[in-house]
């Protein structure tokens, strides 16, 4: 802190020391918000991440809980281990696009996912043995 | 009949589920068909004591190391074709009666029991396409527990064996309406052990006993065994099928055996 010079007479240089004094401490304070937006930048990314890798598992006693509709796509995936909506809708003997509409809400919930190979969309249950793992 | 799986479950234990689902498999075999008989009932296994005569050896292989992916398909089944002189396969998927594996299962998250629905499917598949094999008799664990599911989420039809106990009943009424409409698989109902003076019944009797039975369970009834005594008491390591052919036990059990043929 720059003291104050017994003088009365207007002191350039103690003005300006004194200026500077306080650019450093808005200088901190600007260093702790930036430092602070960054942390909360970085949670809500982690957040986001954590979100959409939530996996659930779809059990026998899950599928109870499910509706009929989705529970009968989950089923079909058992016995095919990855499927097109095509596919799925050959088994279950319902629309393409109904089938996808529903593989769909079962990979934002959580129970299934999906990836994309050449131009097609494969919905699978993802390994729950290397989830584990 | 070719191709398909058959649960065989029950509400409570002691309706005869085991007694019914291998002298069923014997019967079917006996006919010409190949048989797989698995034994789900990983919490009390029972199938390795009923065929403990026959098997020869030790047993390398559970049906547990399968889900466990420790083995092959092959290497889980025991051919007992050979011991019982029977016309078709009898392939043999043995729970592993060790405490220390009934623990294990007891143990076994609900990812391992996603993976073990996927893993049926696959011995299903491998049952069928490679190894020849006309049915498939799953033994299941009695109630709603995991194994029972997988079991009757993996087979194309389900056989709920029950005695006219009110408890029993009650328990079929639930799971009819809980588990098997939920997941929409075709079920019919055997009823055992009914009170032996059904013996003697006229057909018209019995007609009207499965009658009353179906509006009640608003489910087919598949047939009605009365209770015999000396089946009960019979050595739990005596095969029926294969030791008293004609007893009357199997003669009703023929009759539910070709209903199921046909309805599958």
């Amino acid at each position: 802190m720059v003291k104050e010079p017994k003088s009365s007479a207007p002191n350039t240089k103690f003005l300006l020391m004194k200026l500077v004094d306080e650019l450093r401490l808005v200088n901190q304070k600007l260093d702790s918000l930036i430092e602070l937006n960054r942390k909360m930048l970085k949670a809500q990314e982690e957040m986001q991440r954590v979100g959409t890798e939530l996996k659930l598992e779809p059990d026998a006693m899950s599928l109870l809980s499910l509706p009929m509709s989705l529970r009968k796509t989950v089923m079909v995936l058992y016995k095919l281990e990855k499927a097109t909506a095509e596919d799925l809708a050959r088994e279950t003997k319902r629309l393409r696009p109904v089938e996808s509409a529903y593989a769909n809400q079962l990979v934002r919930m959580g129970y299934l996912s999906k990836k994309r190979e050449g131009r097609d969309v494969y919905f699978y249950i993802e390994s729950p043995m290397e989830i584990e793992k | 009949m070719k191709e398909k799986a058959i649960s065989i479950h029950s509400s409570r234990g002691g309706t005869g589920k085991t007694v019914i689902a291998t002298n069923l498999a014997a019967i079917f075999a006996s006919k010409g068909l190949n048989i797989a008989l698995l034994d789900l009932d990983f919490r009390a296994p029972s199938l390795a004591t009923v065929f403990s005569k026959g098997i020869k050896g030790p047993v390398r292989y559970w049906l547990n190391d399968f889900l466990n992916g420790q083995c092959t398909v092959e290497q889980a089944l025991v051919d007992m074709s050979e011991g019982y002189d029977l016309k078709g396969k009898l392939l043999l998927g043995l729970a592993n009666p060790a405490i220390e594996a009934i623990r294990n299962i007891m143990e076994k998250s609900r990812a391992w029991e996603v993976t073990a629905v996927k893993k049926l499917f696959s011995l299903r598949s491998t049952l069928f396409s490679d190894m020849g094999i006309d049915c498939c008799i799953l033994d299941t664990s009695p109630g709603i527990q995991y194994a029972s599911i997988n079991a009757v989420i993996s087979s194309d039809i389900s056989v709920i064996v029950t005695t006219l106990d009110s408890l029993d009943l009650k328990g079929v009424e639930n799971m009819l309406v809980e588990l098997y409409d939920a997941f929409a698989k075709k079920t019919v109902v055997l009823i055992n052990k009914v009170f032996p003076e059904t013996r003697i019944w006229s057909s018209e009797r019995q007609k009207n006993l499965i009658s009353q039975m179906e509006k009640v369970l608003k489910h087919p009834v598949i047939g009605v065994i009365p209770c015999y005594c000396d089946v009960l008491q019979a050595e739990r390591t005596s095969l029926l099928a294969v030791d008293k052919p004609f007893h009357p036990f199997l003669k009703n059990l023929e009759e539910v055996a070709e209903k199921l043929e046909r309805s599958i």
